[in-house]
């Protein structure tokens, strides 16, 4: 299969995504993870203020078949949610980078995002476990 | 995720599946396409015209001899005596305390001959416990599982899609009857029936000729479907599904299959007893449609609360693609089995409402 890893974002080993942008973030699931869940029909956001630490389960992400946990990729507080997956889930299976997006997070450790993977990291990831 | 295990049995369609770019899963021992493309979509192509399943991994029997029909109606809660050349029943074999071995479709052939078909997950069991049972009886049992393909060809345009390819007037088959006819050349066992909640037919025939008639029915512009939506349409349309709905530890009349269990006077079946007295008596549990009110997505085994109180289990849940909502069954103690009753479902340690609705959700047959 080939899956979109674009270049200017970082990853996590648990199929997220984020955008830095300055002092925030933005995340979601990467092509791959949605790909894996399939047409996603329900989505349960966690509520705007929350603070979690990296490696929370923040969100749940229903497909048809499956459940897929959405893993807070950095520490921080929650500033935004994307209310339109409410009606539209499936923004996350058509534009997993763009409208499909998920939270976008105040984020609290910087250092954290030097943990993150690049899209090359990912991407070799991906590979082996498609093979 | 894996998707390479070497210890699942391949149907003759495997590459077929792959190079459609399906996903395939591990299902009952068997590497079988979950989806092609979406499940969705393959599901709404369903309903509004057609699809088509390898439904390959399912058991499929030849049961021979003089005392064929004598051996079923011991092992059977359905009555034969409503069978005929040429026709199938749905029936279930049960323990003696009512809770199910397998359900299951069994064709006559002719009085001494017959086809059945079995869930995959059940197969050895089914062979053991028939075979336990045969005792004297002039019965022979073959398995052709591996040995024969089997297709489900479903959705509305069925009928006027399959028809240029065979031999027979397909409207001249009725529900639950049968042909042998062929495929363009392939000679084939042609059943209307199916899991869907649609019209359609169920196909089978020897592995070598698999991957033509696929390509034959592919052609008509059915869609290839996967295991997601057969799931998904037959939760729609409330058929059971075997280690869901019924089990060993859920009767059919528990699971609203009453209508199974039938009083076949002086017929000592397995299991009549118990099942008797719970179709005439009623049981403490019973099946119920669910539809979920707040927002969110019901699975099996989430539990069912009225007031605090926990009363049921889900057996089936999920999102319904023709109705756009989440759906689901349950079995729920006795009482709280009224239509419109509102309950609550335990998802994820937080309770949301639901509400007992009329079944089937959907149904076009």
């Amino acid at each position: 299969m080939d899956y979109e890893f674009p270049n200017n974002l970082k990853y996590t080993l648990t199929h997220e995504w984020v955008r830095i942008e300055d002092k925030q973030a933005t995340a979601g699931i990467s092509d791959y993870a949605q790909h894996q869940l399939g047409d996603i029909v329900f989505v349960e956001l966690p509520e705007i203020g929350m603070v979690f630490e990296k490696g929370s389960n923040v969100a749940e992400i229903e497909s048809v078949k499956a459940v897929g946990d959405f893993i807070m990729p950095l520490s921080g507080e929650i500033i935004v949610i994307n209310e339109n997956l409410a009606n539209n889930p499936e923004l996350i299976n058509s534009f997993p980078f763009e409208s499909g997006w998920i939270i976008k997070i105040k984020f609290s450790h910087p250092s954290e995002i030097d943990e993150l993977l690049s899209a090359e990291e990912y991407m070799e990831i991906i590979r082996n476990e498609e093979h | 995720m894996n998707t390479n295990s070497t210890d699942n049995r391949k149907t003759p369609l495997y590459k077929t599946h792959l190079n459609l770019g399906a996903r395939m899963v591990s299902f009952a021992g068997w590497m079988m396409p979950v989806q092609y493309q979406s499940i969705i979509k393959e599901h709404e192509t369903v309903r509004s015209k057609a699809g088509v399943f390898d439904i390959s991994h399912m058991g499929e029997f030849i049961l021979e001899g003089k005392e064929v029909i004598e051996f079923l109606q011991y092992i059977m809660i359905n009555d034969l005596n409503l069978l005929e050349p040429s026709k199938g029943q749905y029936s279930c074999m049960c323990y003696e305390n009512g809770t199910v071995v397998d359900d299951l479709v069994y064709y006559e052939e002719n009085p001494n001959r017959f086809r059945m078909i079995v869930n995959a997950s059940n197969i050895e069991k089914d062979l053991k416990w028939l075979k336990e049972h045969i005792g004297k009886k002039d019965v022979k049992i073959t398995d052709f599982s591996k040995k024969r393909t089997r297709l489900a060809f479903q959705g509305p345009k069925t009928d006027e899609m399959l028809q240029p390819l065979v031999d027979v007037d397909l409207s001249k088959i009725n529900r639950f009857y049968f042909a042998h006819c062929f495929i363009k050349n392939n000679p084939v066992f042609l059943a209307r029936t199916g899991y869907t909640g649609e019209k359609g037919f169920e196909i089978s025939f020897e592995n070598t000729y698999a991957k033509d008639i696929w390509k034959d029915f592919v052609e008509t512009g059915a869609m290839p479907t996967g295991l997601g939506a057969r799931d998904s349409l037959r939760l729609e349309a409330c058929y059971s599904l075997y280690g869901h709905e019924i089990s060993d530890s859920i009767t059919p009349v528990e699971a609203g299959l009453s209508w199974l269990v039938k009083p076949k006077e002086g017929i000592d079946y397995i299991g009549k007893k118990v099942l008797l007295k719970q179709k005439s008596e009623g049981t403490e549990r019973i099946l119920v449609g669910l539809n979920l009110i707040d927002k969110g997505i019901i699975r099996e085994n989430y539990k069912i609360f009225k007031d605090g109180n926990e009363i049921g289990f889900v057996t089936s849940g999920g999102y319904s693609p023709t109705l756009k909502k989440t759906i689901g069954l349950g079995l729920v103690k006795k009482h709280y089995n009224e239509i419109g009753t509102e309950l609550e479902i335990e998802i994820r340690n937080k309770l949301l409402k639901a509400k007992v609705v009329p079944i089937p959700f959907y149904r076009n047959v």
